[in-house]
């Protein structure tokens, strides 16, 4: 019970900041930017390709189909370095700011600091695509209406699949925004452990996006295309499997074994060079 | 209820802490006197298990902090130097936060505090908005919740106007009077220390070089500032009187010294007396004669 009081003070420091506000703004305006781009160019395209492949255009450019293009895009582009941001943050700007004296005067264990950290930002990361899912979906149905399944075509990924039932497509859509909210906990554990490191935090930052894009630029280099299982950035595009007609289960649990493997190691890692360190002024 | 024991540090490969050992009693306000980077805020730190020590071990109230910290700082509240709150939350979520840390947070019982500290009327506006002296006072009321046993005080003062340092002082010693609270008290104000703790140590470059209490300090015994030429006549003559040399032209002389006695001899020896300045012997002279006595 104490915990769960202590976690929702973190929280709420969390969601005090006027930046986490701006976060979500920017995203909306990203978002809408995506669903123009889609809708002025990208539709077109997409319809081209569905009738080549002689699926029912009209039934799947839709707005699920945006939604799914959107979410997919916002957290690659923007995601990444916006976890990594604020779970860079979530430790180091604490004890720069001299707020972690404070804290640590308290009778509590710094594991449990920890733990209350790392919650918190973990729970921030996963509501935070769901919310990009569901107002990038608010938007689509603006501005494409009710009508329509889902088609998803990732040729990188081998993946294509059709439902044109909205309401298996919507719950496919969902599961998928959830998997991929799991998927940003690794950006998010990386930045974590840098932040508990004794740097600054806009370079727990920068570390954690370093090691995300140099996986992600190591993972596309053609020689090492029948190696790509070994990249952290490739697990996490595992998400998408859960949109695939037949869902392959034994891959996903792999690659998200894996990946929490990677998060708690992270997270170990981190609470013991927290533990060790000596906090002055 | 807080003894320290030998405590050791090193800073890359610097020694921060050369064996410090002082005890303070239940009730007692203790003054740490150093300049900056004496080890000071150093020896607080282990005792708040910020830092870990050497060697050594301090107890609060018989419990290890170094084996049970958690257990041993459920009696303590501290209060920093410039205290570092969450400038983007209101004071009394600040508390609840900080407060929430260290067990249920009693909305009575902090009302009570921030009345106490007279911050009830913008205990719900953005700490970012406090002044310094109300950050302070927001510093005091979470650090007195929920009900410690000692507070341990790191520079609190510092860069309060002199009202402010007035109120925080006579605060201190109110709760010492109402709930019998033992204080730690580290600071370089001289005058604050001197007025407020019961016993007082100097620690120099890392090692404890005076301890006792402030009352042996105010040397009763009749001081002058006395200069006069020749030098050798001044002191051939004072000595003479049973005076002692102290820093700073200051002479100390036997309680039944008269001094109009000692300058007449001056005279009739022949010395050009230029000041004669009767003084107390102040604990800033107690601190710079140690400071100067004790070479690291």
């Amino acid at each position: 019970m104490m915990f769960f009081s202590q976690l929702k003070g973190e929280l709420k420091k969390l969601f005090a900041r006027k930046r986490t506000y701006i976060g979500y703004v920017v995203f909306l305006i990203f978002e809408a930017l995506l669903l123009t781009l889609w809708v002025k160019v990208g539709r077109a395209q997409f319809e081209a390709l569905a009738e080549r492949n002689f699926i029912p255009v009209e039934l799947l450019s839709s707005s699920l189909t945006a939604t799914y293009w959107i979410m997919g895009f916002s957290m690659f582009l923007l995601g990444s370095i916006y976890f990594a941001l604020v779970a860079g943050d979530i430790v180091a700007k604490e004890t720069e700011d001299g707020n972690m004296r404070m804290v640590l005067s308290r009778p509590v264990s710094r594991l449990r600091i920890l733990v209350l950290k790392y919650c918190a930002v973990l729970i921030y990361t996963v509501t935070f695509v769901i919310f990009v899912g569901v107002t990038g979906y608010g938007m689509a149905l603006l501005a494409m209406g009710s009508e329509g399944g889902l088609f998803i075509w990732n040729p990188e990924m081998y993946i294509l699949a059709v439902y044109p039932d909205r309401n298996e497509a919507f719950q496919r859509l969902f599961m998928g925004a959830c998997f991929m909210g799991l998927s940003m906990c690794v950006v998010t554990s990386l930045g974590f452990f840098f932040s508990c490191l004794k740097i600054k935090p806009a370079a727990a930052s920068v570390m954690a996006l370093s090691v995300f894009f140099i996986d992600f630029v190591l993972q596309n280099i053609p020689f090492l295309a029948n190696h790509k299982d070994a990249f952290i950035t490739f697990r996490m595009a595992n998400w998408i499997y859960v949109l695939q007609e037949n869902i392959p289960w034994e891959r996903i649990i792999e690659s998200y074994s894996i990946l929490m493997g990677l998060n708690i190691s992270l997270f170990i890692m981190g609470w013991m060079v927290f533990q060790s360190r000596d906090f002055k002024t | 209820m807080l003894s320290v024991k030998n405590l050791t540090k090193k800073f890359a490969g610097k020694d921060a802490l050369k064996g410090i050992s002082f005890e303070v009693a239940r009730g007692e306000i203790y003054g740490l006197l150093g300049h900056n980077g004496a080890g000071k805020s150093t020896t607080l730190g282990i005792i708040l298990s910020m830092v870990s020590a050497g060697s050594g071990e301090v107890t609060i109230d018989g419990i290890s902090v170094q084996k049970n910290p958690r257990k041993a700082l459920r009696k303590v509240g501290a209060i920093f130097e410039s205290p570092a709150f969450y400038d983007y939350m209101s004071g009394w979520d600040n508390l609840k936060v900080l407060v929430g840390l260290s067990g249920p947070f009693d909305k009575k019982a902090a009302k009570e505090i921030v009345e106490k500290v007279g911050l009830t009327e913008r205990i719900h506006s953005k700490v970012g908005a406090y002044s310094h002296g109300m950050r302070q006072r927001l510093a005091l009321a979470q650090s007195l919740l929920p009900e410690p046993e000692i507070l341990l005080l790191d520079e609190p003062t510092d860069g309060l106007d002199p009202e402010g340092i007035k109120w925080f002082r006579d605060f201190v010693l109110g709760l010492r009077k109402e709930r019998g609270m033992t204080v730690l008290f580290n600071s370089h104000l001289l005058s604050e220390v001197e007025q407020m703790c019961d016993r007082v140590s100097i620690i120099r470059a890392g090692e404890l070089v005076y301890e006792g209490a402030v009352n042996d300090l105010r040397d009763d015994r009749p001081g002058l500032r006395l200069r006069a030429s020749p030098e050798g006549t001044l002191t051939e003559v004072v000595r003479g009187f049973g005076g002692e040399k102290m820093p700073g032209d200051r002479w100390v002389f036997p309680e039944d010294t008269r001094i109009p006695a000692v300058v007449r001899a001056l005279v009739e020896a022949g010395a050009e007396v230029s000041e004669v300045t009767p003084v107390r012997r102040s604990l800033e002279d107690v601190y710079l004669e140690h400071s100067r006595l004790s070479k690291p």
